[in-house]
């Protein structure tokens, strides 16, 4: 690949190659590189204090690397301040103006970039219909609720037109209901104005909604980058899997390995997968969906992986939630569905377990 | 009159319940009512009444009168239009000069310093306060004075003339007040540079706004009640002072305060000195009136 070429051609809206961000002794951000393509909603997850608000404030100028390079549309960024650089940034408090009405506000930018009145006045019309508060101008921003100042932020920050939008936990205040209801907002408006969108949270829920792409963060570094689906379906690490809510990771070893699949030992049981680059003797962990367990009423069944006895029945209309304890020491979640002819059994029963081992996933420690 | 049983009885009830709520209320409004009426309403009546006494021609004693004498000398005179003036400008200049040094040195505490360090910083402000306004400005009488630190020091710059003449004069007034009265300016600063939240900051950055530009955007505007503040307190203490004047300044730089002293102890005439005070208090009342009304403090509240 060759990095000198026409960087201004780049078809990344931004791109981080190697940066790394320290606080004192604390690494907040380890070597961090990521390409994010134009009009992609990205969202940076992860647990408090992996990195991922430092990531986004180094994009937006308020940090800067301590070493690796941020690229803007091909541009490094060095030691751009924020007011020379084409982001814009949706604060996790807002941030508005108190003493600047809701108008004031969004034509905060486009006073600065010296547009005229007429078009200032046009354009923070057109920034209220798009967030849904026409008529809403002349208030303050202490006489709107939260969430109408939340999308005051955005307003104010669209409507510069950025290349990127920096999205800082802006729903964190929110409660759920305006929460759930916002994440479409934000999306759909997304969708709308084609900007590139970098959002952060520590909401797996909230990432799988909007994102076209999730950068999963901990300890200040990438642990998965992929889709929504990937990182929700394939996650490649304990970690990811944990945090994307997995109920059953289990322990496992690789017994035997040649590249493309393997034969893993879990629990007791021997189980052959799918695998690339796994090794013999490597320690990993086994991942599956509740909905993925199978539950035999005979535990001698030929298909049973493992012996358990049913701790916990849980009936959820559609479906039954059962915990079962594997003879061998872990224990396991499944979801049977009714009336779809598969096993069930109260607790207390021996019963046989089965999975399916094309619907697991292998991940590293 | 015949009043039910009853009735006597829920009145009793009533004030029975109502006793304990009255303590606190006495103390909470009572005491600093009592307090603000002995030590200021009082005062302030009893200058207004003796302004409008009269003097003795003769024995110079103060009598009971009502008379506008004193107050049609001060408007007629030119000498007391030409001293109110000249306090009002040294009060200003001052005022303007200790904005200058405050905003920076209280938004650098306030604003710039980490929390756990300001406290240090603000201890340093107002340790000077703990040594006597008169004290301090005679140290300013060491320092300026021919043959003093200053000379002294710029002495040893070679090129420049040694014989140095600022005290007893407007810019020793306007050293002594500025540097006597700065933490009465400094503190008010301090608070909403403190309560600036600094988000705000990065936000004016962020939507393309130059640090100067977010200075005159951001900063100053919500940091304005803290300035409105410090400049008034400043004011009010540069505009009625006496001693700054009288101990570093020359004849021409004698200010109002030094008028009306005057004119309580050495011409013993207290009427006038008292009408002298009531149109400073005027004076004073109504700017400020003015400014809070067109400073329009409401809009930066809310």
């Amino acid at each position: 690949m060759d990095s000198a070429g026409a960087p201004a051609m780049s078809e990344f809206d931004v791109e981080l190659r190697e940066v790394t961000k320290h606080f004192g002794d604390v690494v907040a951000v380890d070597r961090v590189s990521l390409a994010v393509e134009r009009g992609t909603f990205l969202t940076l997850l992860g647990p408090s204090g992996c990195g991922k608000t430092t990531t986004l404030r180094m994009i937006g100028g308020f940090e800067y690397p301590d070493s690796g390079e941020i690229y803007i549309r091909g541009v490094p960024m060095g030691r751009t301040p924020p007011y020379r650089r084409d982001t814009s940034m949706v604060f996790q408090n807002y941030a508005l103006f108190p003493h600047m009405s809701v108008a004031e506000n969004i034509a905060y930018g486009l006073r600065e970039r010296k547009v005229d009145k007429a078009t200032i006045e046009r354009r923070v019309e057109e920034m209220l219909r798009l967030v849904e508060l026409e008529g809403f101008g002349k208030r303050r921003p202490r006489q709107l609720s939260g969430g109408q100042q939340q999308r005051v932020a955005l307003a104010r920050s669209l409507v510069i037109e950025p290349t990127v939008l920096l999205l800082d936990e802006p729903l964190g205040a929110l409660d759920l209901k305006l929460r759930k209801q916002m994440q479409l907002e934000l999306k759909r408006i997304q969708e709308r104005v084609g900007i590139t969108f970098i959002y952060v949270t520590h909401d797996q829920d909230e990432a799988l909604t909007m994102s076209d792409r999730i950068a999963v963060m901990n300890r200040g570094r990438v642990e998965q980058y992929g889709s929504a689906e990937e990182i929700f379906e394939r996650p490649r690490t304990r970690f990811v899997a944990d945090f994307m809510g997995a109920e059953n990771i289990l322990d496992a070893e690789v017994v035997q390995a040649d590249g493309r699949s393997a034969l893993v030992r879990v629990a007791g049981a021997q189980l052959p997968v799918r695998g690339d680059g796994l090794q013999a003797g490597q320690r990993v962990a086994l991942v599956a969906r509740p909905y993925r367990v199978k539950l035999l009423e005979d535990p001698a069944h030929q298909d049973a992986l493992w012996q358990a006895t049913v701790q916990e029945r849980v009936y959820k209309g559609s479906s039954v939630a059962y915990l079962l304890q594997l003879a061998t020491g872990p224990q396991l979640r499944a979801e049977v569905l009714v009336g779809a002819g598969d096993g069930h059994a109260e607790p207390g029963r021996q019963v046989g377990v089965a999975i399916d081992p094309t619907h697991v996933v292998i991940v590293r420690e | 009159m015949a009043s039910s049983p009853a009735t006597a009885q829920m009145t009793t009830a009533r004030a029975g319940r109502q006793l304990p709520t009255l303590l606190p209320v006495l103390a909470t409004v009572g005491l600093p009512t009592l307090l603000l009426t002995l030590f200021l309403l009082l005062p302030l009546v009893l200058v207004a009444v003796y302004s409008v006494y009269s003097t003795d021609p003769i024995t110079g004693i103060m009598q009971p009168d009502f008379t506008l004498a004193n107050y049609e000398r001060i408007v007629s005179s030119p000498i007391y239009r030409k001293v109110f003036l000249r306090t009002l400008e040294i009060a200003l200049l001052c005022t303007g000069i200790a904005l200058l040094i405050a905003y920076p040195m209280a938004y650098t505490i306030g604003a710039l310093v980490p929390r756990e360090r300001q406290t240090l910083l603000l201890f340093l402000v107002i340790i000077p306060f703990w040594t006597s306004y008169i004290v301090r400005t005679y140290g300013w009488i060491g320092i300026l004075q021919s043959g003093g630190f200053l000379e002294s020091v710029l002495s040893l710059i070679p090129g420049v003339d040694a014989g140095l003449d600022v005290l007893y004069s407007r810019p020793a007034v306007i050293v002594g007040f500025v540097h006597v009265f700065l933490p009465l300016m400094i503190l008010p600063i301090y608070a909403s540079a403190r309560n600036l939240d600094h988000r705000l900051i990065e936000a004016s950055y962020d939507l393309g706004a130059s640090p100067w530009r977010t200075f005159l955007r951001v900063t100053l505007p919500l940091t304005m009640p803290g300035v409105v503040a410090g400049a008034t307190l400043f004011f009010i203490a540069t505009f009625g002072a006496f001693v700054t004047p009288q101990l570093l300044g020359g004849t021409e730089d004698l200010m109002m305060g030094n008028v009306i002293a005057d004119q309580f102890g050495e011409a013993f005439n207290w009427p006038f000195g008292a009408a002298l005070s009531v149109v400073m208090i005027l004076i004073v009342v109504l700017s400020l009136a003015l400014l809070f009304r067109f400073a329009d403090l409401e809009s930066i509240y809310g």
